[in-house]
C-alpha cells in the first residue's frame, strides 16, 4: 500500500542518510577533474559524458577497440546491483575513471568504473507524498534515464520536481532548487542537460489535474539556480496558430506536452531540441479541440537558449487520438554533401516508429520512412505537413479502432544511435497494435482516472516477431532501410553504435548482443540475468575499452510479452549493470 | 507469485503508457496472505469525492459483520489519462486492502477479474448546476454559451454522447475539467454557463466553495439522467468476503441506513442499485 511504503522509504531513507557521503573511500581519487565547457561541446573518447555521450545525442562512441574481430573475446570485468527495484532506464555516466549511475527515488552511486567499488552514494530524501499523490511514487520507482555532470558537479532532477547538484567528488549536496510544486503533480522523470552555462531541464506530470496548462522547458542558472527562462508546450501566446490548434479550449483545461526524453543541443547555432509528448485528454472526443493539431504536442521544438523563444517547430502527429506521443530522441547530424554541411535533425519521433530528417537550422521537412506496421500516418506532403487517417479517429463514446503502433510502441523510450562511419540510424522498436476507444473510466465514482481504453497488444497481421532493429541510411534526401533485423522478443534497450563498427542493444529474452553496423548480422551475443535495459554504453581506461550494460525489470517486454510467450520473463526484477572489457592481450 | 505475477502482466496490458513506460517491479508485491482476524483493513481515494460518506458507510459494513474496520487512506492523483493508476490498484489490493469503498461500478470500470466488485450501496446521479436564475433545465441555456463537464465522468460522456447526435449549432461547446473547484470558479465568472459534474461533488462545493451558494441545480433536458452506482472492490481470491459484504449492504438499504447517509450528507439519488 502506499502510504506503507512511502512510510518505509522514509524511515529507510533516514536510516541510510548516514551512508551518503563517501561510504568506501578505498578508490576515492583525491582529485577529480573538473567537466570543463570545452569537454562538453567535444566529448573525450574514453568518457562517457552526458547521457547520450554527445550533445548531438548520437549514442555514438569513437572507442574501436572492442571491435567485429574482438567482441567474441569479451568478458566479465565487474558487475553491480542497482540500489532500488525499478523501471530500468539508467544511463550511466562516465569520467575521470568514474562511473556515476541513478537509480530510480533518486539514488546516484560513483563507483570505480575500473573495479566497480562504490566510492560513495547519494540517496535523495523524498518528501512524504500525501497519499493524494500516489502518480509521484510510482514515478519514482522509475529508474530516471539521466543525469548531468559539469565542473566538478553532478546535477540531478527529482521526482518531486527539484534539481540537486552534488559534488562529484563525495556525494554531498551543494545545492538544490524547487522548480515546481510536487503537490501540483508535477514530477522530474528525465534528466538535464548542461549547455551554456545553463541547466535545460523538462518538466513531467503535465497529464494531472493541477498541472492543466502547464508543461514547461526550463533553463537555470548551473551555478546559482536561478530560473532564466521556461517554455510552456502547450500555451504559446506568442504564436496564434499554436492558440488557435486547440480549437476553443482555453489553457487552463489543456493537458499534456510532456517532453520525455532528454534533449539535444547545437553550440554553433545555441540550440536546443526537445521532443515533445501527447496531448491530454488523449481523444479530441473528451479533450474538445475538435479537429485542431493542438500544438506543440508531438512536435520538436527547437528553442533559442539564450532567450527561451521558440526558433521553429516541425509537428510529427496532429491530432493525436491514440497516445502515440512524439518525445523521443532528436538527434543531431552533421554531413558533408557537395562540398557544403548539411546540418540535419533525425528521430523516430514517436510511437509509430517513422523516422523523419529535419534542415536543424531552419525545421524544413526533408523526407521520413516508416519501420514497423503503422496505421496513423496516411501520407506526408512535400512541405512535410502531415495527413493522419482520419478513420481511425472515434466520433462516438465507446468506437473502437485496431491502431498500429500500439500506446506502447512501436518506438518507445529506448533511443536509437547513429553511426557516421555507416551514416546509418539505428532504432529499436516494437511491432505491436492495440484497439484504442474513448470511453469514461471512472474509479472512484465521479472521479476520472482515463478516458481512453487500450486493448492488449498484439502483433500485426503477418508479423511473428516483436523485436526489430532497423538500420535507416540517413542523407538529405532521402533515407531507407539498410538491414532489418527482426526477432521474436522486443526490444529493451536503447542501442550504442561505436567506431568498431558494431551497435550494441538488448532484449526481452537477457540477450546483450553486437550487430555488424554494415550488414545487421549478430557477432556477439551474451545472455544475462534479466532483460537489458536503460543505455548501454562504453569508455576507457588504462587502455582498456569497457562496455557497460544495464539489465533488469523492463515493461517493454512486459508489455508484449504474451507475443514470445516461450521466452520467460523473469519474476525477479535483477536490476544490475554487468561491465564487460577484453582481456589484456586482446587489447 | 506467479499467478500474481500474471494478473499484474494482464492489468498493464490495458493500462496507458507514457512516452516512459512504467510498470510494476515484481518485488513490490507481497505474496502473503493477511491473517486480519475480526479485523479489516478498507481503503479509500483520498481525492474520492464522497470519501466521508464512503467511511461511514464501510464502518456501517463492519459493524453489520462484526468486523473491526481499520481505515486506510488510499491512493489517488493520478493523471487524467490513467497513467500509473492499474499499477498502484494493483499493488494496494495485493499488498494492503481488503475491501476499496467508493469505486464506481459500471461496464466500463477500469478493472479486471483480479478484482470483484460488490453490490452497489448508493446510486447517484450526474447534475447540472448553473448560477443564472432563469435557467430551468439545460435546454434553457442558449447555444452560444459554454458548458463545463467532470473530465472523463459518465456524465461527461452521456453529454458526449447526446451532442454527437445533434448538429453543431444545437450543442453547447464543453471544455473538460479535472478541478471542481475551477470549474464551479468559471460558472460564477460567467466563463461557462454551466457544469455537469456528480451531484456529491456539487454538495461538496456548495459547502465549501466561496460563491458557491448561487449555483443551483436544473433539469436534464435534453440530455438524459446519468446515474452512478457506487460500491466497493475486493480481491477476487475473497469471495467469501464478497459475499459477506453483498449481504451487509443489502441489510444496510432495507433498515434505512443507507438512505439516512446520504440524507445526512445531502446527497441525491437512492441506496442500493
Amino acid at each position: 500500500m502506499k502510504i506503507d511504503l512511502m512510510k518505509s522509504l522514509l524511515v529507510a531513507t533516514t536510516a541510510l542518510l548516514a551512508l551518503s557521503g563517501p561510504v568506501h573511500a578505498q578508490d576515492a581519487k583525491p582529485a577529480y577533474a573538473p567537466v570543463t565547457d570545452e569537454m562538453l561541446a567535444n566529448p573525450p573518447a574514453q568518457d562517457w559524458l552526458m547521457y547520450r555521450g554527445a550533445y548531438n545525442n548520437q549514442g555514438y562512441s569513437a572507442l574501436d577497440l572492442i571491435n567485429k574481430d574482438t567482441v567474441g573475446k569479451l568478458q566479465l570485468a565487474w558487475a553491480w546491483p542497482m540500489a532500488e527495484a525499478g523501471i530500468q532506464e539508467t544511463a550511466p555516466l562516465v569520467h575521470d575513471g568514474i562511473m556515476f549511475l541513478q537509480t530510480n527515488n533518486n539514488i546516484v552511486e560513483a563507483l570505480n568504473a575500473k573495479t566497480g567499488d562504490l566510492i560513495w552514494q547519494y540517496r535523495h530524501v523524498l518528501p512524504e507524498i500525501p497519499a493524494s499523490w500516489s502518480y509521484q511514487a510510482n514515478q519514482a520507482r522509475r529508474q530516471k534515464n539521466s543525469i548531468a555532470l559539469y565542473q566538478d558537479k553532478v546535477i540531478l532532477t527529482t521526482a518531486d520536481a527539484k534539481i540537486v547538484v552534488l559534488s562529484a567528488v563525495d556525494g554531498k549536496v551543494v545545492w538544490e532548487k524547487q522548480v515546481l510544486d510536487y503537490n501540483l503533480g508535477y514530477s522530474y522523470t528525465v534528466g538535464p542537460i548542461i549547455a551554456d552555462g545553463k541547466i535545460i531541464t523538462a518538466i513531467s506530470g503535465c497529464s494531472i489535474a493541477g498541472t492543466a496548462g502547464g508543461c514547461y522547458i526550463f533553463a537555470h542558472d548551473v551555478n546559482t539556480g536561478d530560473e532564466l527562462w521556461r517554455f510552456n508546450t502547450i500555451d504559446d501566446p506568442n504564436n496564434p496558430k499554436q492558440e488557435a490548434s486547440w480549437g476553443d479550449v482555453p489553457a487552463e483545461n489543456r493537458w499534456g506536452g510532456t517532453p520525455w526524453t532528454t534533449g539535444s543541443y547545437d553550440p554553433a547555432t545555441k540550440t536546443t531540441f526537445w521532443g515533445i509528448g501527447m496531448p491530454g485528454p488523449y481523444s479530441e472526443l473528451i479533450r474538445g479541440s475538435g479537429d485542431g493539431s493542438v500544438l506543440y504536442t508531438n512536435s520538436t521544438l527547437a528553442i533559442d537558449i539564450e532567450t527561451g523563444k521558440l526558433k521553429w517547430y516541425y509537428q510529427h502527429l496532429p491530432r493525436d487520438n491514440w497516445d502515440l506521443d512524439s518525445p523521443y530522441e532528436r538527434i543531431l547530424v552533421d554531413q558533408d554533401v557537395d562540398g557544403k554541411t548539411q546540418h540535419l535533425l533525425v528521430t523516430a519521433a514517436g510511437k509509430n516508429g517513422i523516422v523523419f530528417a529535419l534542415d536543424r537550422d531552419t525545421g524544413k521537412y526533408l523526407w521520413h520512412k516508416d519501420t514497423v506496421v503503422q496505421n496513423v500516418v496516411k501520407s506526408i506532403d512535400p512541405d512535410g505537413t502531415v495527413n493522419i487517417n482520419t478513420d481511425l479517429i472515434s466520433k462516438a463514446v465507446g468506437e473502437e479502432h485496431l491502431v498500429c503502433a500500439s500506446v506502447s510502441g512501436g518506438k518507445l523510450w529506448m533511443t536509437g544511435s547513429y553511426s557516421p562511419l555507416t551514416q546509418a540510424y539505428y532504432v529499436p522498436l516494437t511491432e505491436a497494435c492495440n484497439t484504442v476507444a474513448p470511453t469514461q473510466t471512472e474509479f472512484t465514482a465521479g472521479n476520472a482516472v482515463g478516458a481512453v481504453k487500450f486493448g492488449p497488444r498484439v502483433l500485426p497481421e503477418g508479423i511473428t516477431d516483436a523485436g526489430l532493429l532497423d538500420a535507416v541510411s540517413i542523407n538529405p534526401t532521402q533515407g531507407d532501410h539498410i538491414w532489418q533485423a527482426r526477432s521474436r522478443p522486443s526490444m529493451t534497450s536503447s542501442v550504442l553504435a561505436t567506431a568498431g563498427g558494431l551497435v550494441f542493444g538488448g532484449d526481452a529474452a537477457r540477450d546483450i548482443k553486437a550487430w555488424d553496423q554494415k550488414t545487421g548480422d549478430i557477432v556477439w551475443t551474451q545472455r544475462l540475468n534479466a532483460p537489458v535495459g536503460g543505455y548501454p554504453s562504453t569508455y576507457e581506461i588504462d587502455g582498456e575499452q569497457y562496455l557497460v550494460v544495464p539489465t533488469g525489470y523492463s515493461n517493454a517486454a512486459s508489455s508484449i510479452s504474451s507475443a514470445f510467450p516461450e521466452i520467460p520473463l523473469p519474476t525477479g526484477s535483477g536490476n544490475s549493470i554487468f561491465v564487460f572489457k577484453l582481456p589484456k592481450a586482446t587489447n | 507469485m506467479f499467478r500474481f505475477l500474471a494478473v499484474g502482466l494482464a492489468l498493464l496490458a490495458t493500462t496507458a503508457a507514457f512516452g516512459q513506460s512504467s510498470g510494476i517491479p515484481p518485488e513490490e508485491m507481497n505474496n502473503t496472505r493477511r491473517l486480519a482476524g475480526d479485523a479489516i483493513n478498507v481503503c479509500f481515494d483520498v481525492t474520492s469525492l464522497a470519501r466521508p460518506f464512503d467511511e461511514e458507510i464501510a464502518k456501517a459494513i463492519g459493524d453489520a459483520l462484526f468486523l473491526q474496520v481499520n481505515v486506510i487512506e488510499g491512493f489517488g492523483g493520478f493523471p487524467l489519462n490513467g497513467d500509473g493508476f492499474i499499477d498502484e490498484l494493483t499493488l494496494a489490493m495485493n499488498n494492503t486492502c481488503d475491501m476499496f469503498m467508493g469505486v464506481s461500478i459500471s461496464a466500463n470500470s477500469p478493472l479486471s477479474d483480479a478484482f470483484s466488485l460488490t453490490r452497489p450501496y448508493a446510486t447517484m446521479p450526474f447534475v447540472i448546476a448553473v448560477a443564472e436564475p432563469d435557467w430551468q433545465s439545460l435546454g434553457d441555456i442558449p447555444k452560444d454559451r459554454k458548458l463545463g463537464t467532470a473530465m472523463a465522468s459518465l456524465g461527461e460522456m452521456n453529454y458526449i454522447t447526446w451532442a454527437q447526435q445533434q448538429a453543431k449549432p444545437d450543442r453547447w461547446i464543453r471544455f473538460p475539467y479535472a478541478d471542481f473547484d475551477k470549474m464551479a470558479t468559471r460558472v460564477l465568472d460567467g466563463t461557462i454557463a454551466g457544469m455537469i459534474l456528480w451531484q456529491p461533488a456539487l454538495a461538496r462545493l456548495q459547502k465549501e466553495h466561496p460563491g458557491a451558494d448561487k449555483l443551483r441545480i436544473v433539469a436534464n433536458d435534453p440530455i438524459p439522467v446519468a446515474d452512478i452506482n457506487v460500491g466497493a472492490l475486493v480481491s477476487s481470491r475473497n469471495t467469501f468476503l464478497r459475499s459477506q459484504v453483498d449481504q451487509a449492504i443489502d441489510a444496510l438499504v432495507q433498515d434505512g441506513t443507507i438512505a439516512a447517509l446520504m440524507e445526512k450528507y445531502g446527497y441525491e439519488g437512492h441506496a442500493g442499485e
